[in-house]
């Protein structure tokens, strides 16, 4: 019987590991390069590296300056990812469960975020930046970034306080609980998977974030760890094991945070689907 | 690595420099210049800027320069340490980008109170035309003429960096940069290869295609190249062009004046000679999928004979390989005109708004200074202005190479231009047509019919 | 609607003390620089001078009659191809084989396949560069290794290939997301569900098609709005592989936004573009959304 339960997965497990070698085969590469030596690389990805060598690493921490960019790259995101929490679940609380006149147009409003090519968006953006005396500052990064999460996150803490067990908040009316409370004490500790899920999501998009932090910051100890790893790639010379190291650090935090949260992770993507 | 001291060289580059016109004996290239020469190190032939007298108030003046990569900053950290060390009470912050992202940031930077003091500001009309056209820049003219700038570029290279005040006519006008370095587009070649397989340096345009039928038929790749960046296949046409066109053509149509044409016979000639070359297999295979470095890549581990682009490229083949590179100006038939793209690196400006114009003036000074012409030649990088008498650097022979296709088409005032800086769209509309003409997409007419379309249309709306 | 009501001696606007802080924000920082970008598309400006010309719906009519544009936008539309259709039907289709039952090594697949999410695009297209190189890149080695050089092709450069090989980056970041969002929907369907089918005679694909699907449509709506959107607005791939070449091959709006505002000085036009793409996928987007959840109903 169990033999027979496992001839009959082996095709499909076939398939899944061809798409998965699809899918591992370009980072592997990626891997590898990044111990090569520039003239290793182009022996072809997959070869493997001579020896060992750090070297790439090094160069890009100390050199590269990625020792800065790190720095700078947790605080944004660490503010970012604190602030858009907290604020999107308020808001998303009021979309779901309080009364709100102009809920119908502010939703759509919300979404607007998320649909516009920001690459025109950024040059009035700058502009407003500029006079507020903010550019050169985390703030020109952070704002912004909390702007495009709140967006998100608004849309994604609705759907989960609709889901929210209506009896549960009945009967916090009637135990008395004002509404502050009903939010912390009753609805928040049931929230954690969904909040866990928008912290992952929201450190995702903000550590990866690029043209906000390439134009809003021009001092170089102020950039952030894409920005940093662009600056590679620049237009008379790029050293592939110096890349793709640069790469590895960038996606390595995240990588991190993607297999230790991966539960909720996948389940944020859902998005509007969880709605009960 | 092969590193003597070149003197004469040096100097009679400077003599060229200054004197265009006045044709001086090009200089006996290397040997005679002596590996014998033992190379010593020279005296610090210039002396660091004037130190200004008395305390002064603290100043910070803010510079963004492009030159990130390592030999090329190491320049910059000691040229920026020398001016403050000159300049008591002076702080240069120093922001480095890449020439993409100066492209990106340094308009908005400017158009704002408290942007850089100096910046570099890449010439042409989307650059800095533009700025000037939105007064974001300090003429220079008057600074220009109390350091004596004239006496250091030649009038050809200062109207590289001139524009009209508002914007429209450029080549003419004021001055609103100074280029520490210099270029030359083309052709390197692997010595090791032309050694091995006794090949020799083409002297026309003929010999030269000869060459690549005799490499293809080795089994080599004849012209190294790779075009999915788009930008350096203008260079690959470019310079074949310039073999053909005057050089009142070219600064005619670069400079947008009298009314020229794209469409005309010699470009065509040239895009049917690009055609023929892919035709003929003589560019590396798959070469629109491959991308500028990849290709440079490629052809410093010892795959191609020759590849076609600018004398910035010679620090990088002179690191981490184990060929030997030599350089050559694409040779002309004795009836062709005989030009080379080339001229003078990113400029230095000043931004109209800052409070320290003065200063920055001293420090575009430096920037031009001969002690700079000799770090950079240092480094391998061509200098746009003359060293010190006496100055002797260590080079490279493959920096000596360079040094003399510079020396020589400003001695026969054979100085073409990069065309991309004709209209603030024309770069994009080549690359784009050019792409086409390498993938056998259009044909050398409709080539220059669809560029001309773009250069019409901005010829139209300038007036 | 009923969850909303007021409580007892309630302030009708009790919602808009938790909503403001994070709305103030959004409209300061993002929904205002959209209006302003609304407005520079009447205006011919540069993005950095101190005047600008007001110049009425010319970007507009000039978009309508530039043929990039065109291209541009047709581009996209194929990208929906690259970046939706392909990757949920590979989705669909691995979702199914790991099965609506845990089986050994679903976490190790569904963290592997989920991996190109996590990555910045820059890395993403640069990796694929080096795929793609048809010197030493892993494709054209390979497919000689095999003998079929016949196939080699200068992929990114090729006027026929460098749009279906950008679109299939698309599908190598899109598809494993697609599968675990379909996966965590088919955890939610119901046993007997399937049971009853079963009884009905129903074979394996006759439950994925009456059975599946059906209990699928949230997360069908999700993908394709999220995917879909990201089809419309690719920027960053485009920008690190090909810069929309060869020639105009792989041209796409978000491409053409960019090079107008920051290469050309056109931030009128350019605003004028991102505009009407702003548009275009806030309706699509309603659209799909709409579809979605009249079919629940």
């Amino acid at each position: 019987m169990r033999r027979r339960t496992w001839q009959r997965q082996l095709p499909n497990y076939v398939i899944l590991t061809l798409f998965l070698l699809i899918i591992l085969i370009p980072i592997v590469g990626l891997v590898f390069s990044a111990f090569k030596t520039d003239a290793e690389v182009t022996k072809g990805p997959l070869a493997l590296p001579s020896q060992l060598r750090l070297d790439a690493f090094k160069d890009a921490w100390t050199t590269g300056r990625f020792n800065f960019f790190f720095r700078n790259s947790v605080i944004v995101t660490v503010v970012v990812v604190i602030v858009s929490v907290l604020l999107s679940t308020l808001t998303g609380y009021a979309f779901a469960l309080l009364p709100l006149p102009g809920r119908k147009f502010l939703y759509p409003l919300l979404l607007l975020g998320y649909m516009v090519p920001f690459e025109a968006v950024i040059i009035p953006l700058y502009h407003m930046m500029n006079q507020m005396d903010l550019t050169d500052t985390y703030w020109a990064l952070i704002l912004p970034q909390v702007g495009l999460s709140v967006s998100f996150g608004t849309l994604w803490m609705t759907s989960f306080f609709r889901a929210a067990p209506r009896e549960l908040v009945d009967a916090a009316a009637i135990d008395g609980c004002n509404r502050w409370q009903l939010l912390w004490r009753i609805l928040w500790p049931l929230a954690r998977p969904a909040v866990l899920t928008l912290v992952v999501l929201t450190f995702m998009w903000t550590w990866n974030e690029f043209l906000l932090a390439l134009v809003m910051v021009q001092k170089e100890t102020m950039r952030t760890l894409p920005v940093g790893l662009a600056f590679f790639q620049g237009r008379y010379s790029a050293n592939i094991p110096l890349m793709a190291a640069g790469s590895l650090i960038v996606a390595g935090p995240i990588l991190l945070v993607y297999i230790i949260f991966q539960r909720y992770f996948i389940r944020g993507m859902l998005g509007g689907a969880v709605k009960g | 690595m092969k590193k003597f001291s070149l003197l004469s060289i040096i100097i009679t580059a400077a003599l060229l420099l200054s004197a265009c016109a006045a044709p001086a004996p090009t200089a006996a290239p290397a040997e005679t210049a002596a590996p014998e020469t033992p190379a010593t190190e020279a005296p610090v032939a210039t002396e660091a800027p004037v130190a200004t007298e008395a305390p002064v108030e603290e100043i910070t003046l803010v510079v963004w320069d492009q030159f990130y990569r390592d030999v090329e900053s190491q320049v910059m950290e000691t040229l920026n340490a020398e001016f403050a060390a000159a300049h008591p009470g002076v702080k240069i912050e120093r922001v480095v980008k890449t020439l993409d992202d100066l492209k990106v940031t340094l308009k908005l930077a400017l158009s704002e109170e408290d942007g850089p003091d100096v910046a570099q500001v890449n010439q042409g009309r989307s650059d800095m035309g533009a700025m000037v056209e939105a007064g974001l820049l300090l003429p220079l003219n008057d600074f220009a003429a109390t350091y004596n700038w004239s006496e250091r570029f030649s009038a050809s290279v200062a109207s590289r960096n001139s524009f009209t005040e508002d914007g429209k006519t450029f080549g003419s006008g004021n001055l609103y940069g100074v280029s520490p370095t210099a270029e030359v587009v083309g052709v390197y070649y692997n010595k090791t290869l032309f050694e091995a397989n006794g090949w020799a340096v083409p002297t026309t345009f003929d010999e030269f295609e000869a060459l690549l039928a005799t490499i293809k038929a080795a089994g080599v790749t004849p012209i190294s190249f790779g075009s999915l960046d788009g930008w350096n296949a203008i260079h690959e046409f470019s310079a074949v062009q310039h073999l053909l066109v005057s050089l009142d053509y070219i600064n005619n149509f670069v400079y947008g004046v009298n009314n020229v044409s794209f469409d005309t016979a010699e470009n065509q000639e040239a895009a049917r000679v690009m055609q023929d070359w892919v035709d003929k297999g003589y560019f590396t295979e798959g070469f629109p999928g491959i991308g500028y470095d990849d290709s440079n890549k490629t052809f410093k581990a010892g795959e191609g004979a020759m590849t076609i682009t600018g004398s910035w490229l010679t620090g990088e083949l002179l690191t981490d390989t184990d060929q030997e590179f030599g350089f050559f100006l694409l040779p002309g038939n004795p009836d062709q005109t005989r030009l080379a793209i080339g001229g003078v690196g990113v400029p230095f400006s000043i931004r109209k708004g800052t409070a320290h114009a003065d200063l920055a003036a001293e420090y575009l000074d430096w920037m031009i200074s001969p002690r700079a012409a000799e770090l950079w030649a240092g480094v391998g990088m061509l200098p746009a202005m003359p060293m010190a008498e006496g100055a002797a650097v260590e080079v490279d022979p493959l920096f000596t190479d360079t040094m003399v296709a510079w020396n020589t088409i400003n001695n026969e005032n054979a100085v073409g231009h990069y065309i991309d800086w004709a209209t603030p769209t024309f770069y994009d509309s080549i690359v784009a047509e050019l792409q086409k003409l390498f993938g056998k997409m259009t044909d050398p007419a409709a080539f220059t019919a669809a560029v001309q379309v773009d250069y019409a249309a901005f010829l139209a709306g300038n007036q | 609607m009923k969850i909303q009501q007021r409580w007892p001696g309630e302030s009708r606007f009790k919602g808009w003390f938790y909503l403001l802080p994070g709305l103030a924000i959004y409209l300061v920082f993002i929904f205002f620089p959209i209006l302003s970008t609304i407005r520079n598309s009447f205006y011919k400006w540069n993005g950095f001078s101190g005047t600008r010309e007001f110049i009425q719906l010319d970007n507009y009519a000039r978009l309508l009659g530039d043929a990039q544009f065109i291209k541009a936008l047709t581009n996209n539309f194929i990208f929906i191809i690259f970046y939706s259709i392909i990757p949920i039907l590979i989705g669909l289709m691995l979702a199914s084989l790991l099965g609506r039952k845990p089986i050994r090594g679903m976490t190790f697949f569904r963290t592997g396949l989920f991996l190109p999410q996590i990555l910045s695009m820059v890395v993403v297209g640069v990796t694929w560069r080096w795929i793609f190189n048809p010197t030493f890149g892993l494709l054209n080695t390979g497919l000689r290794a095999v003998g079929l050089d016949s196939l080699t092709r200068p992929w990114l450069g090729d006027f026929q290939m460098a749009l279906p090989s950008v679109g299939a980056i698309g599908t190598w970041v899109m598809y494993g997301f697609c599968m675990v969002l379909f996966l965590a929907g088919m955890q939610r369907i119901p046993e007997d569900q399937y049971e009853a089918a079963q009884l009905d005679g129903a074979g394996g694909f006759r439950q994925f098609l009456h059975v599946t699907l059906p209990n699928l449509r949230a997360e069908l709506g999700v993908a394709l709005v999220t995917t879909v959107i990201a089809a419309l607005r690719v920027f960053d791939l485009v920008y690190v592989t090909t810069r929309g070449g060869p020639g105009d091959s792989t041209l796409v709006t978000g491409f053409l936004v960019y090079r107008s505002a920051f290469q050309q000085n056109q931030l009128g036009y350019a605003s004028a573009v991102a505009t009407v793409m702003t548009i275009l996928i806030f309706v699509i987007s309603l659209v799909i959304l709409r579809f979605q959840s009249r079919q629940e109903a």
